[in-house]
């Protein structure tokens, strides 16, 4: 805690006086996000890693909330006069004018997360530059050396260390230090006049220690995987039809069908298509949802929150019935509940939302993969995704296949690609037919934009869903 | 706005560079402050004040190069940031085409960042008591619009914002280069329920670069009209049928065309528009110009990131491919001649008269679906293959009959744009893409 409290240099003193100034217009609550992150990246274009950045981002939000109002303001320097005035800002909530006195958190009492989230053996601010540009380059060889249809490559490493210090006026301070690291590639690949492009990527909450030699080989095996289908891949004829989703990255149905219904700000507000069915029945027994803060070293894992609460694993769905909106203090306060750790910012220039973590269906007991497709008799297999929407109120979401297969009497046949799949989320949940024993949480880059970009995953076992609409020519 | 001391600062940074070893550098600060008032249900519901100011580099270091950025501007704490820059730029590989544009492609007439009349001082002398007037006014939660009608308002949220954005660009050819802008938006989110408890959302915004002439009060009303027309919608029959895109989304079909004429997706050969200039890909009627000079208009600059000044020119002139957008690296990649990086306003003109509206258009085409919204999806860039969610009207003999939401549209941009059937003249100029309602005929689409 010394080493972050060293790079912000506030004194106890001056942490309880920012409070009491943000409730000097008589808010009811008022918290302190200092953040201190560096961002590295490297480019690897035409052979070559020809491009770097580095990057620092510093400031403190300060946060005033009377009732379920906010005010909120910051400043790109922990220097006290500007802090006192961001404060002074935020205090607009409350009130026009400044009172003398709000109330003064009377401690400065040490507040911990969950243990273990997320480890970083060699960090990556201290790693030299030149130790990674060949872990770029030999992806690049390792991928062409598969495929020789490869005619370009772009690969991008990033990593980022954020050191994050929080205060509340409840005198809690807890700090934390938050690694994240992605790697992605995108490559194109020529047969005759046809051009396919891929992408793949993995990220992570570690240190240097992530680009192992067996995260390489992965990747470019991915990368170049199932490629002769890729060429032959066509639209399908598109229309209603079951619709097999294959484990891991179909957890974007999770994240887009419902978890966003699920935030608690669309339900308080009235927004959400799930605001009045909490502990009702939303699909059928032994489904089980979860939004999860504490998978260790995952995108989406929180030690503690953006507003200093624990990292927590939260049912969503509990065998089929709904059980917990996602929590951040404000709706927790509006429900009478305690939050649930997912009151997460995209830095200190925002305030905090409820927003997802690691969002995935457990395992369920329909058998394997192979007994989905084979219960099918026309539908269509999907496995790779791009992106993903949905509108809160009406429960419509959409994402889009990067690739799949035609599913025809019970075997896939013809690879399929570049196609938008729609539903309603309540529907969809309610059609899901067979869930399989095979949960994977995939590591891809996912990033959620809900009016903040942050970092998340998702996951799910194989599932069938009875009907969507696949779009097709 | 950047002060005297800050324009210092930032030419001390290439002086700083040149110390820590770079031959060449560009800094660039920018400087931003923005007052939102939110508000939920008629009531405020946030207040935010922003400010920002950052400075971002680009190093070239012997034969090297690396683009770095930080908000930490003191002096020693920047100091030290350059020369840690420089070095990390030191260990990467050696790439002779980064260089610095020639300076007689550069901008000469930004100087005081105000020449496009996008800059209204009025806007930074707007308090929060009168932001929040102007928020609560526009507001039409409790306000009596849903009485006697078959749905009930259960959520408005509303966002009233100023903003101020300043932009410095130097470099160590002596290029200095100023934008200045600022803007007032109000954009509203609202939610209805029908008397079967269905939820709908509309949502609408406008937007002005200064204060004068802004009128939020209609977005509301806008709104509120967007969602209840939605009352009852669903799939109808997929198959083939015109297709009418409302100008505030046509952009879903055209940006990918731009998307598709740099010279990344093209040097990369990840475009659908490979060896596409000269070449008549698209209708004659289709006529896209980059006008980036109009005085007063959003979108509009002089310059772009590299401090190339922008033209005005055709980007397709009807239907031939006129031109790529062509950094100065990516013009030593591919061996041409360099342009602007982006498009900076483009400009769809209308076709084939001027003057349509989007009635226009469903008169013309007599029956089809009026596209309002588009619900995700997107697009393969090397292929131009496409598939988004659609919401919108159903329409016959020129007149709306049904909403239709839960469907798709899938094709390929080459081909869509070969039916293309219209182009309206009712593009908002709040858009920095002046797209007007499109139209297109025998469109797939699928749904129940």
């Amino acid at each position: 805690m010394n080493r972050i409290r060293n790079i912000f240099g506030v004194s106890d003193a001056q942490l309880q006086s920012l409070v009491a100034e943000g409730l000097g217009t008589g808010g009811g609550w008022c918290d302190l996000y200092f953040e201190h992150t560096a961002y590295l990246d490297l480019l690897l274009r035409d052979s070559q890693v020809g491009s770097a950045g580095f990057h620092i981002d510093f400031g403190c939000g300060i946060r005033v909330l009377s009732g379920e109002k906010t005010g909120y303001a910051y400043a790109e320097s922990t220097d006290y006069p500007a802090l006192l005035s961001a404060a002074r800002a935020a205090a607009g909530i409350a009130g026009s004018s400044c009172m003398a006195n709000g109330r003064r958190p009377e401690q400065v009492k040490a507040v911990s997360g969950t243990p273990d989230c997320y480890r970083m053996d060699h960090d990556w601010m201290q790693v030299e530059i030149a130790d990674l540009t060949p872990y770029l380059e030999r992806l690049e060889a390792e991928i062409r050396r598969r495929d020789s249809r490869v005619v370009k490559v772009v690969a991008m490493l990033s990593a980022s260390v954020s050191d994050i210090m929080m205060y509340n006026s409840l005198g809690e301070l807890s700090t934390d230090s938050r690694p994240l690291c992605s790697i992605s590639v995108q490559l194109v690949a020529a047969q005759g006049d046809r051009i396919e492009s891929r992408s793949v990527s993995r990220s992570l909450r570690t240190g240097a220690e992530f680009l192992t030699e067996e995260l390489l080989q992965e990747l470019a095996t991915e990368a170049v995987a199932r490629m002769d289908e890729s060429f032959e891949a066509s639209r399908p004829k598109g229309g209603r039809m079951p619709v097999v989703m294959a484990a891991g990255a179909s957890g974007i149905l999770l994240h887009e069908a419902m978890g966003h219904a699920f935030e608690a700000d669309f339900n308080r507000k009235g927004q959400s298509i799930f605001s009045d069915r909490m502990g009702k029945r939303i699909c059928r027994k032994g489904i089980n949802i979860v939004d999860d803060g504490t998978l260790p070293g995952n995108r989406g894992a929180v030690s503690i929150d953006d507003e200093g609460v624990p990292g927590q694993k939260t049912y969503m769905v509990a065998d089929g019935v709904l059980n917990s909106y996602l929590h951040d203090r404000i709706s927790a306060g509006f429900y009478g509940v305690a939050p649930t750790g997912n009151g997460r910012r995209e830095s200190f220039r925002y305030n905090p939302i409820p927003r997802m973590r690691a969002t995935y269906m457990e395992s369920g007991c329909d058998g394997t993969l192979v007994d989905l497709v084979g219960s099918v008799k026309k539908g269509i297999y999907v496995d790779r995704f791009s992106n993903g929407q949905v509108k809160i109120g009406e429960g419509d979401f959409t994402f889009y296949v990067k690739s799949g297969f035609l599913i025809e009497n019970g075997r896939l046949t013809q690879p399929v690609k570049d196609l938008n799949i729609i539903g309603n989320g309540p529907e969809a949940l309610a059609d899901i037919r067979a869930v399989a024993g095979d949960l994977k949480v995939d590591n891809g880059t996912w990033t959620c934009g809900k009016e903040q970009s942050v970092a998340v995953s998702c996951g799910i076992p194989s599932v069938l869903i009875g009907k969507l609409t696949v779009g097709g020519e | 706005m950047i002060t005297a001391e800050e324009l210092d600062l930032t030419r001390q940074a290439l002086q700083t560079a040149r110390e820590a070893g770079a031959q060449n550098a560009r800094a660039t600060l920018s400087k931003s402050t923005e007052d939102l008032i939110a508000t939920l249900n008629g009531e405020v519901d946030k207040v935010t004040h922003c400010e920002d100011r950052s400075l971002s580099l680009a190093l070239f270091v012997d034969g090297r190069y690396g683009s770095f950025s930080t908000n930490r501007l003191e002096k020693d704490a920047l100091r030290d940031f350059i020369f840690k820059a420089a070095g990390i730029t030191r260990l990467l590989s050696e790439d002779p085409l980064r260089v610095l544009p020639s300076p007689e492609r550069q901008c000469r007439n930004a100087r005081t960042g105000r020449e496009m009349e996008l800059f209204d001082p009025e806007v930074e002398r707007i308090g929060n008591e009168e932001r929040i007037s102007a928020a609560l006014d526009a507001a039409v939660f409790g306000k009596g619009l849903d009485e006697g009608r078959d749905w009930k308002l259960v959520s408005e949220e509303g966002e009233y914002s100023n903003a101020v954005y300043d932009m410095f660009l130097t470099d160590t050819q002596g290029l200095e280069c100023r934008h200045t802008e600022s803007c007032t938006d109000y954009g509203v989110e609202v939610t209805i329920e029908d008397a079967n408890g269905d939820k709908y959302s509309g949502y609408w915004w406008d937007s002005v670069p200064g204060k004068a002439g802004f009128d939020a009060s209609e977005c509301g009303a806008v709104a509120l009209r967007k969602a209840s027309a939605q009352i009852g919608s669903e799939a109808i029959a997929g198959g083939k049928y015109n297709m009418v895109v409302e100008s505030d989304v046509a952009s879903k079909l055209v940006s990918p065309i731009l998307r598709a004429l740099s010279a990344y997706s093209i040097q990369q050969n990840d475009s659908f528009l490979m060896d596409a200039v000269g070449k008549k890909l698209f209708p004659e009627g289709l006529t896209i110009l980059d006008c980036p000079h109009i005085k007063g208009q959003t979108g509009s600059k002089l310059f772009d990131s590299e401090g190339v000044a922008t033209q005005e020119a055709p980007i397709i002139d009807k239907g031939t491919v006129s031109r790529y957008f062509i950094n100065t690296y990516m013009a030593g990649k591919l061996g041409m001649e360099p342009t602007a990086e982006e498009a900076a306003r483009p400009k769809v003109m209308p076709w084939p008269k001027p003057g349509m509206s989007r009635q226009d258009l469903m008169d013309s085409l007599g029956s089809g679906i009026l596209v309002t919204e588009f619900n995700g999806g997107n697009s393969n860039s090397a292929t131009g293959d496409f598939s988004y969610g659609i919401e919108g009207f159903l329409f016959e003999n020129g007149k709306i009959v049904k909403p239709v939401s839960g469907m798709l549209v899938t094709g390929n941009f080459l081909q869509l744009w070969q039916q293309m059937a219209g182009i309206a003249d009712d593009a908002r100029s709040c858009m920095s893409k002046l797209i007007p309602t499109l139209a297109f005929s025998n469109v797939e689409f699928n749904g129940n």
